[in-house]
């Protein structure tokens, strides 16, 4: 990797660790209205992309979002942040048609051919998964930010939403956790080479062929984890009409980022997730492992919601396709005392 | 030794605190200060998974005092706390020192002074109407010196019958409600009384 442009180092907080709390967000937006007869998914879910019908068989799904840097690489950097930009059109069952790239670039600590490089590693993602980069928008910024606007066409009675689990469904989680807590070690050059590249490439994964493979098996819901964390986003998921009880020792976690949470590397936004849920979560005993269901994640994976009888077989398709870290972390329960619950 | 780690955002707080353990000989006491959850969580959590005696006590401003100790923790903190304070109580029958408009002017100056003194008296009693200073409104001057000298460790207990008696229970915004029983012990207990 090419760290000598130090992208994180100009940074307060890294990738999605940066996000604005979901109470301060929720206030924030609380009285914008979105209702039109073609909104088939607006704002007041707080779903992963909003979805626009155009038609019988086709509606148009749009997401937009924005990073600071988690690496200092500048491709990679811009691989990252594309990867988390398009995640909301598949975890939506889209598809990606069309992108612009939104830059807020820190001309005073880096020069113009960092720039490129950032775009190029965007690009490189988008076409990936069959998109076409087809304009952008640049501003002078104090802090680097780079991220995608992106639209995608879904089929409008095949839509995943991410508030419909049905009770005795179980979750499947594709990426590991860990991720804020690896960024912040990142940008204080806490972590060795070796690790840094294996959290690079995790965060550049892009979770179209997870959610191409969902979409052959029985999913009742889906969402991707990002900055609210796994408690915050599957809170999202149960709509305070289900409960989720997860199974803390079977969630995918980078092994450094325990040893990171062990020494106090965990960055503010989990605390803030943290606070946001705790009327949320029923109580149980610490668990050294509890800080990760609140970590910030940046291009997470996806959390997906299947029937039982699926399970297994969609699992053992997710890590034939190379997507290793998949589990099955939690089950969907009749609603009990509270929305989350972990043993 | 004392590391203000105020404005920081994580991982440094940790990494100072980390820094300046190193630093310290054994059986020595760092002091960190900090002004927010995340950063007193994550310091807590590096010094106690470290194998160190690690506590947090409240500061005014939404800031936090982390003390860890390195080395034998109770040996260390016994003396430390010994150290700073009198073994006395500071007996509170009225909300003024004497009469009138200048007691109750005295009242304010004598605790005010208080907080000075480098030996802090080890706890404050307030009964009878020495249950309005405790329950005085949250930008009074005296709540602040309260306050003041709780964050400093001083312990302060207003009187429960009195608090209800004035009608003032929901009020109290400083120190914790005292009964009948413990006040008496806390009179006889120490190593004086000084009453004003």
């Amino acid at each position: 990797m090419n760290n000598e442009a130090k992208l994180t180092k100009y940074v307060k907080a890294a990738g999605c660790a940066a996000k604005l709390g979901p109470g301060d967000l929720t206030e924030a937006i609380g009285s914008l209205s979105c209702t039109h007869e073609n909104v088939l998914v607006g704002m007041d879910t707080s779903d992963d992309a909003s979805v626009y019908a155009l038609d019988s068989s086709r509606a148009l799904v749009q997401t937009v979002d924005i990073i600071t840097p988690v690496v200092d690489d500048p491709f990679v950097y811009g691989q990252i942040a594309a990867a988390n930009s398009l995640s909301d059109v598949f975890a939506m069952g889209g598809e990606v048609a069309t992108a612009m790239n939104i830059v807020g670039f820190d001309g005073c600590h880096q020069p113009r051919s960092v720039l490129k490089e950032i775009l190029a590693g965007g690009e490189s993602k988008v076409r990936e998964c069959g998109g076409v980069i087809i304009g952008g928008h640049t501003i002078e910024a104090p802090e680097m930010t780079y991220g995608l606007s992106v639209c995608g066409f879904v089929h409008p009675q095949k839509i995943y939403r991410n508030n419909t689990p049905r009770v005795g469904d179980v979750l499947v989680l594709t990426k590991p956790l860990g991720m804020g807590i690896l960024t912040t070690a990142i940008k204080a050059d806490m972590l060795p080479l070796n690790a840094v590249e294996k959290v690079a490439s995790i965060l550049a994964t892009l979770n179209h062929k997870a959610s191409r493979i969902m979409q052959r098996y029985d999913v009742s819901a889906c969402t991707d984890v990002t900055g609210f964390g796994l408690f915050g986003h599957a809170y999202e998921m149960s709509a305070n009409r289900v409960s989720i009880l997860f199974d803390i020792d079977a969630i995918p976690i980078v092994e450094e980022a325990k040893a990171l949470a062990d020494m106090g590397i965990i960055p503010a936004g989990a605390y803030t997730n943290k606070a946001y849920l705790s009327d949320k979560v029923a109580f149980t005993q610490a668990h050294r492992n509890e800080m990760m269901l609140y970590d910030a994640q940046t291009s997470g994976g996806l959390l997906i919601a299947v029937s039982q009888n699926d399970a297994v077989k969609l699992l053992e398709h997710l890590r034939n396709e190379g997507i290793e870290y998949a589990a099955i972390i939690a089950e969907v329960k009749a609603f009990g005392d509270k929305p989350l619950a972990y043993m | 030794m004392k590391i203000d780690c105020s404005g920081l955002a994580c991982p440094e707080p940790v990494l100072k605190t980390k820094k300046a353990l190193e630093e310290l000989p054994n059986d020595s006491i760092l002091e960190i200060v900090v002004d927010n959850v995340a950063s007193r969580e994550n310091v807590l959590r590096f010094a106690q998974n470290g194998g160190f005696d690690a506590r947090a006590e409240e500061l005014q401003g939404g800031k936090s005092l982390i003390t860890v100790v390195k080395g034998f923790a109770c040996a260390v903190v016994a003396s430390s706390k010994e150290e700073a304070f009198l073994d006395k109580t500071l007996f509170l029958k009225s909300d003024k020192v004497g009469e009138g408009e200048l007691g109750a002017k005295l009242i304010v100056g004598f605790l005010k002074s208080t907080l000075e003194l480098p030996k802090l008296p080890k706890r404050i009693v307030c009964v009878n109407t020495a249950v309005y200073l405790t329950t005085a409104d949250a930008d009074a001057p005296v709540m602040e010196i309260l306050k003041g000298l709780e964050a400093k460790g001083v312990e302060i207990y207003s009187c429960g019958v009195c608090l209800e008696f004035y009608g003032v229970s929901d009020k109290l915004k400083v120190g914790k409600i005292g009964n009948a029983y413990g006040t008496i012990e806390m009179l006889f207990g120490g190593e004086g009384t000084i009453s004003l």
